[in-house]
């Protein structure tokens, strides 16, 4: 390469830069095939790429010169608008505007459901509560009634008790009482070893059993004991009575005023009229 | 002019930053381009909040395009006045626009030229003024057509009726002007 073509290169790059292409190619004003074109001699000319740098920054002056400053809700529309990789919250104001409409939208929805749920638990407590209330209800009743049952039989205890004493304190009055005479009632034949204690008081007229220390065979339920009093060889009935071992105090007979001896027979139920002899069981004069 | 409070970072970090849909990196080309870019919208579209709603949008196109962007084929502001430009242009050309606004639209404009140049030349922003005043006045029109209201190099060549390549030159000779106002 000779000094005048070295010398046409640098004239025919000179005239290429004064063409004004290059301004239009950082304007972007230019057609894909000038675009190349100009890429390509950039590329191969230190002057073309030191040129167009140059108007780069021309063009950051001019614009710079030119610069108004927009609104700021430039700014909030744009930052609204984007999403940054290295923050969660874009903006405050767009959280905020967007934490409204949540509000907004959400609040009666999540009340009906809170309503709901606590309704529901509600009900379930109550079931419980109920149950539960039911449960010691009748826990209670039979507590109740166990209470009036051992009720009833401490009353019915104390009633035996109370009529033990009323025997047993009449018995003493009778064996106190000096009207009364004690008549002894020895066994028979039918009834070896049998006793029986008749206490008789002639002034008042009464007659009465010993039942506590009455030793007699225990009768069936078809028949009964009979006590009879002998009045001058003749007998006078003075009442049935039954011996089943548990019986305390005196038993009341019938009355009379005067007799011999004291006699028992075993009778059919209710007694006879006359006594049967054949079931003569104790026997004692007075 | 410039606001020594702003978030300031080197292209080559404001890029990374981008790419990397950093907050920073919002924060940074918005406190470091947007009144450049503003002022570019501003001249081709005069109306403020139109020209907002563009800046806002070529600000959301410039982050989500980011990727689009070529290091080896010109600065990161370069690229954004482009896209800032398109937007601009595309916006007072639109049907949508012509019909909302009262502004000339392009076919009008372009006739008015030959009044604009004599009558009605009315930079609003001091700079404008001031830089404008430095060029000639064959000079002046057709930086401001081409760099600052968005018309192309073939429209400016159609509508005054001159040649491309002087359309060309004087373009050139008018940044070479405004060049050496800036040193």
């Amino acid at each position: 390469m000779n000094y005048v073509n070295i010398l046409n290169k640098l004239e025919n790059i000179k005239s290429y830069i004064e063409s004004g292409i290059l301004e239009l190619y950082v304007l972007g004003d230019l057609n894909a095939d000038e675009r190349s074109e100009v890429e390509a001699m950039s590329k191969l000319h230190s002057e073309v790429r030191d040129e167009l740098e140059q108007i780069e920054i021309d063009l950051g002056n001019i614009a710079e010169s030119l610069q108004v400053m927009p609104s700021d809700n430039v700014r909030e529309g744009f930052f609204n608008s984007i999403k940054f990789s290295d923050e969660e919250i874009i903006n405050p104001i767009a959280s905020k505007q967007e934490a409204k409409v949540v509000s907004i939208t959400q609040k009666p929805t999540n009340f009906y459901k809170y309503a709901f749920a606590a309704s529901l638990a509600l009900l379930v407590v109550s079931i419980i509560a109920l149950v539960n209330v039911n449960n010691s209800l009748n826990n209670t009743k039979q507590q109740i009634i166990a209470l009036q049952s051992s009720n009833q039989n401490f009353a019915n205890r104390v009633n035996y008790l109370n009529q033990e004493v009323t025997k047993t304190t009449s018995a003493l009055d009778i064996y106190s009482n000096t009207d009364y005479k004690m008549v002894k009632l020895d066994g028979t034949d039918n009834a070896k070893g049998a006793k029986i204690m008749v206490a008789f008081n002639s002034k008042m007229q009464k007659v009465g059993l010993d039942m506590k220390s009455m030793n007699m065979p225990k009768n069936d339920s078809e028949h009964q004991y009979q006590l009879w009093a002998l009045v001058d060889g003749k007998p006078v009935d003075l009442g049935v009575f039954d011996m089943d071992g548990n019986q305390i105090g005196f038993k009341e007979m019938k009355n009379i005023g005067q007799a011999q001896t004291f006699a028992v027979t075993l009778e059919p139920r209710g007694g006879s009229v006359n006594p049967t002899l054949e079931k003569l069981m104790v026997i004692g004069n007075i | 002019m410039i606001n020594t409070k702003r978030k300031f970072l080197e292209e080559p970090d404001l890029i990374l930053a981008l790419q990397e849909r950093k907050k920073i990196g919002a924060d940074a080309l918005y406190e470091m381009y947007s009144g450049s870019l503003m002022g570019i919208v501003q001249r081709v579209i005069e109306d403020k909040e139109i020209a907002e709603d563009v800046l806002q949008e070529g600000l959301i196109k410039i982050w989500n395009g980011i990727q689009q962007y070529d290091p080896t084929k010109g600065r990161l502001f370069t690229w954004m006045v482009n896209v800032m430009r398109n937007l601009a242009i595309d916006k007072v050309r639109s049907k949508d626009y012509r019909n909302h606004s009262k502004n000339q639209d392009i076919e009008n404009h372009v006739n008015s030229i030959d009044e604009r140049r004599n009558s009605e030349y009315k930079p609003e922003h001091l700079g404008v003024k001031d830089l404008l005043q430095k060029l000639r006045p064959e000079q002046k029109v057709i930086v401001d057509m081409i760099y600052f209201q968005g018309f192309t190099h073939v429209e400016v060549s159609d509508e005054l009726a001159i040649p491309l390549g002087t359309v060309k030159t004087r373009l050139r000779m008018g940044i070479i002007e405004l060049r050496k106002y800036f040193k």
